[in-house]
């Protein structure tokens, strides 16, 4: 993972312990030198975007936040402050078979109020949905260090605007998360991975279409290309499964009996279209190893670039096949149209990178979908496009951000995007 | 209310851009669109309008913006909180005439409907596919898309499958500047903040959709649909804290006290135990490899939680008809009362016994009848307070106890609305439930949407989100009509 902040701010970080106390700093900045402020949780989502090289920046981290405020568990919410690790989090939940189930990569590391912030999903969100399934109740702290809050600790609530869903997915760039509520869910009794290896992405393609009416529920319809399945089988010390094709990757869970069955049914559907292999994997161990393994593809330490495509799920297969021919080791979440690419080894050049994103995002438009660029060179930054082609509803968010922090000291930079979206020339690149 | 002068200029403009079909003028036809179903308060519009494609909603605000006349985006009018009354007259844009389904594509597992679709229709459309609409109003035989997406509503089977916010995936929308933007759309995470999740519940105070695209859910393969009958409202209050806590989320969970279940035995002759003080209406679905255990276990929990008695729809039909009963509730409450104010609170689970009783109290307290039929388990309460319109004192009573109701929510940790709304009936509650700072961001969010405060004015925020929304006035209350 790529850390900014190091790069872009030569000052001590700042670490308040106390909702208080990150008010008064941040409102001594405003009402003094108005510093533009670097938020950091567990550095997860810090690759995302471009923040401005500023040595005076100020880098503020939320990981003193980290006290569980109320765990009422009987109702199955809880409140806990923003700098909590997810690893935390879940230890304290599945005392009482609970659980948030959004998948986080490196759960040691990875604060809540930065999964929140980076809107960070994975492998059952098939089944489970995002973060904006969960997050209902929100405290953060505006630029002028005053705290504001949304939503409330109740499982249903409507009164007034739904500021939870603006704070998910913004990086940072309106206002510093300090408290969160969220929705949870039972601990199922039992997981279950079905691992099928098919010739071509286009024959798995067929099985999705298939899966559509299946007579299981999966909650991940997973689809990696060779080099991922060969990275993450490495990951999960997994040697055993077959890696020399593209994988599809179905998981199940529920009760005992439910999962059986259901893989069960899935190993019959899919054996009408003939995988080389078709593995389930139900042993605890392997098959924990295995989800962490995929859940960690995109947070490899080695990847010089890595990307994130949004497509309509049923182009999901063939813009992966068009990857593919480019080199990328490729995982997607099938089921929702989210692939999660890398350069597994190869330092790309920055000419080739803004080459083959290009023609990767060229491709992506055909379906109406784009590609976001997770993780690369720092120095590449100022001149990426980070996020793709502009949208009309990017003047919008423009002015959200305007108005909620008018002097752009929030993560400064990181939605350079939105503000300066029409300097573009016929690559897509911004000129 | 508008000028004369102003309104003629207005009519001559609109019957242009929707024609002579298209528009009401007259007091009569005008009465008809003075309220939603929030009685209590009442405002008649200048003009109702009936659009019935997005380039005349275009043209349509466009023209309110440059006469400075307030409009409103209205579905079927079926919310409960006054979200479609039309505060200070101006323009009712009536969106029932554009309800068609645009696409479906399940592939994508998508739906795109105009807004005025009525949100059983998209449901019956899907029957066979394999696929639904999740979020079911009690009102869905009656409620648009398009206004579900401004209140965000709910639903009994909203409790395991969420609720309209969880389901929509983008928005067309006509902003209040009278451009057209897309929000969110097929292509799940989209860079960028979540506009489409911030649009959904705003109530119709960031501009008007013209299109929703909504994800669909694959059919349960199996479910049981019980009925949970208990002695008193504690015993089944007690109990639904019991199923919650166990860790089981069933499709739904709902209860219906002894005034609820008279006014729908007398209405659908289902065969309801009428001595029974409160009954729980409780399905679970999934694979069929399950259902029956998570059934088994729901009713261990309710035979050890005081149950009187637990009985299993053993039909399709005989549940449909218990889902009819439940939904057609509000309609069978004519038999107990010519009129009724339905609440919306919400408390933590665990806390709906304590709620129950404040409930008890306050009926007592304000010589009122109340029913209660909500959704338990989400901890959101509607009590039907039930009253004479005529007699100016049980009004009175109404509005104090819906407030001590409410006021009791948030004292025991919760909000004031569920999924009815804000509207102008809960305005005065913002100001408990949220600081200035909360509201004065929310005003800022709001001024980036609608910078003029002409599109549904004095909704949501109980202060001004522009200037010159102060002096918009309200009746309160108008005149008032039978239900």
């Amino acid at each position: 993972m790529v850390n900014c902040y190091n790069m872009t701010s030569t000052s001590q970080p700042i670490r308040p312990t106390s909702s208080a106390e990150l008010q008064k700093q941040i409102r001594e900045n405003y009402v003094g030198s108005r510093r533009p402020i670097h938020i950091r949780g567990g550095g997860t989502g810090a690759s995302a975007g471009y923040l401005q090289d500023d040595p005076s920046a100020i880098v503020l981290t939320t990981t003193g936040l980290s006290r569980v405020i109320d765990y009422p568990k009987d109702d199955m919410t809880i409140t806990i402050e923003a700098g909590l690790t997810i690893a935390e989090l879940t230890g304290t939940l599945v005392r009482h078979r609970q659980q948030l189930p959004i998948d986080v990569p490196v759960p040691e590391q990875a604060t809540i109020g930065g999964v929140v912030a980076a809107n960070i999903s994975g492998s059952r969100r098939f089944g489970y949905g995002t973060m904006r399934d969960y997050l209902i109740g929100i405290i953060a702290v505006d630029v002028q260090g005053q705290q504001f809050s949304a939503g409330g600790r109740v499982v249903k609530n409507v009164a007034g605007y739904d500021l939870c869903k603006l704070m998910i997915g913004s990086l940072g760039t309106l206002a510093v998360i300090s408290q969160v509520t969220l929705k949870l869910k039972p601990v199922s009794e039992s997981t279950g991975i079905l691992w099928a290896t098919f010739e071509t992405l286009d024959d798995i393609d067929v099985v999705l279409e298939t899966l559509l009416l299946s007579s299981a529920r999966p909650v991940a319809l997973d689809v990696l290309n060779a080099r991922a399945a060969q990275t993450i089988v490495t990951g999960a010390e997994l040697k055993q499964l077959p890696t020399e094709q593209p994988v599809l990757a179905i998981t199940v869970d529920g009760l005992s009996a439910e999962v059986d069955w259901q893989l069960e049914s899935l190993r019959k559907e899919l054996a009408v279209f003939m995988p080389t292999v078709c593995l389930p994997i139900v042993n605890d161990d392997q098959r924990q190893k295995l989800q962490s393994a995929i859940t960690q593809f995109s947070q490899q330490q080695s990847a010089v670039l890595a990307l994130k495509a949004n497509l309509p799920p049923s182009a999901t297969l063939d813009w992966m096949a068009y990857a593919d021919e480019e080199g990328l080791a490729l995982l997607s979440h099938a089921g929702n149209g989210i692939v999660k690419g890398r350069f597994p080894v190869e330092p790309t050049e920055y000419s080739r990178a803004i080459e083959i994103l290009g023609r990767l995002r060229a491709k992506a438009r055909q379906y109406r979908g784009n590609v976001v660029v997770d993780t690369c060179p720092h120095t590449w930054r100022q001149k990426l496009p980070m996020f793709g082609d502009p949208e009309p509803s990017w003047s919008l968010m423009r002015k959200i951000k305007q108005q909620l922090d008018p002097d752009d000291l929030l993560n400064r930079g990181m939605f350079n995007e939105f503000r300066l979206p029409a300097l573009r020339n016929s690559d897509g690149v911004t000129s | 209310m508008v000028s004369a002068e102003k309104q003629r200029e207005l009519i001559r403009r609109f019957r242009a851009i929707v024609g002579e079909d298209g528009i009401l003028t007259q007091p009569e036809d005008l009465a008809v669109y003075e309220c939603d179903g929030y009685v209590i308060e009442k405002k008649t519009p200048d003009v109702v309008l009936f659009p019935t494609e997005r380039d005349q909603i275009v043209a349509i605000v466009q023209a309110c913006r440059e006469l400075e006349v307030p409009y409103i985006p209205r579905g079927a009018g079926t919310s409960l909180a006054g979200g479609c009354l039309p505060v200070g007259g101006g323009v009712v844009i009536a969106l029932t005439r554009m309800r068609k389904i645009l696409e479906v594509n399940l592939r994508n597992r998508y739906a795109i409907v105009e807004p005025g679709c009525v949100n059983v229709h998209l449901t019956q459309h899907l029957a066979g596919s394999g696929f639904h609409y999740a979020p079911d109003p009690s009102s869905q035989g009656a409620c648009t898309l398009g206004g579900n997406v401004a209140t965000n509503s709910g639903g009994p089977h909203t409790l395991k499958y969420g609720v309209t916010v969880n389901h929509v995936l983008g928005l067309e929308v006509v902003l209040p500047n009278g451009s057209v933007v897309e929000l969110g759309g097929v292509a799940e995470d989209a860079p960028g903040y979540d506009l489409t999740g911030l649009f959904v519940g705003s109530e119709g105070t960031f501009g008007i959709c013209t299109k929703v695209m909504v994800r669909l859910t694959r059919d349960p393969a199996a479910c049981r649909t019980m009925l949970g009958v208990f002695e008193n409202v504690q015993d089944a209050t007690h109990c639904i804290s019991g199923i919650i806590s166990a860790g089981i989320v069933p499709a739904a969970l709902e209860m219906m006290d002894q005034g609820i279940v008279e006014a729908l035995e007398a209405a659908f002759q289902f065969g309801f135990p009428l001595d029974a003080g409160a009954v729980l209406l409780i399905e679970v679905d999934g694979l069929e490899a399950a259902v029956d255990s998570e059934a088994q276990h729901i009713i261990e929990i309710c035979n050890a939680r005081g149950a009187r008695e637990m009985r299993w729809a053993e039909t399709a039909a005989e549940r449909q008809l218990l889902w009819k009963c439940r939904k057609q509730a509000f309609g069978a409450i004519g038999r107990l009362s010519s009129s009724f104010c339905t609440q919306d609170g919400v408390v933590p689970r665990t806390k709906l016994p304590e709620i129950l009783n404040f409930i008890s109290e306050c009926e007592k307290r304000h010589q009122l009848r109340i029913v209660n039929v909500f959704h338990a388990g989400d901890g959101n309460i509607h009590p039907i307070l039930l009253f004479d319109e005529r007699d100016e004192t049980q009004i009175q009573h109404v509005l104090a106890a819906s407030h001590e109701i409410l006021q009791k929510c948030l004292d025991l940790g919760g909000s004031v609305t569920g999924e009815h709304g804000i509207g102008v009936e809960k305005l005065d509650f913002m100001p408990r439930l949220f600081s200035e700072t909360d509201l004065a961001i929310m005003s800022d969010i709001r001024k980036v949407f609608n910078p003029d405060g002409l599109c549904s004015p004095n909704k949501m925020l109980p202060t001004a989100g522009a200037c010159g929304m102060e002096e918009i006035p309200r009746d309160h209350p108008g005149r008032r009509a039978a239900l």
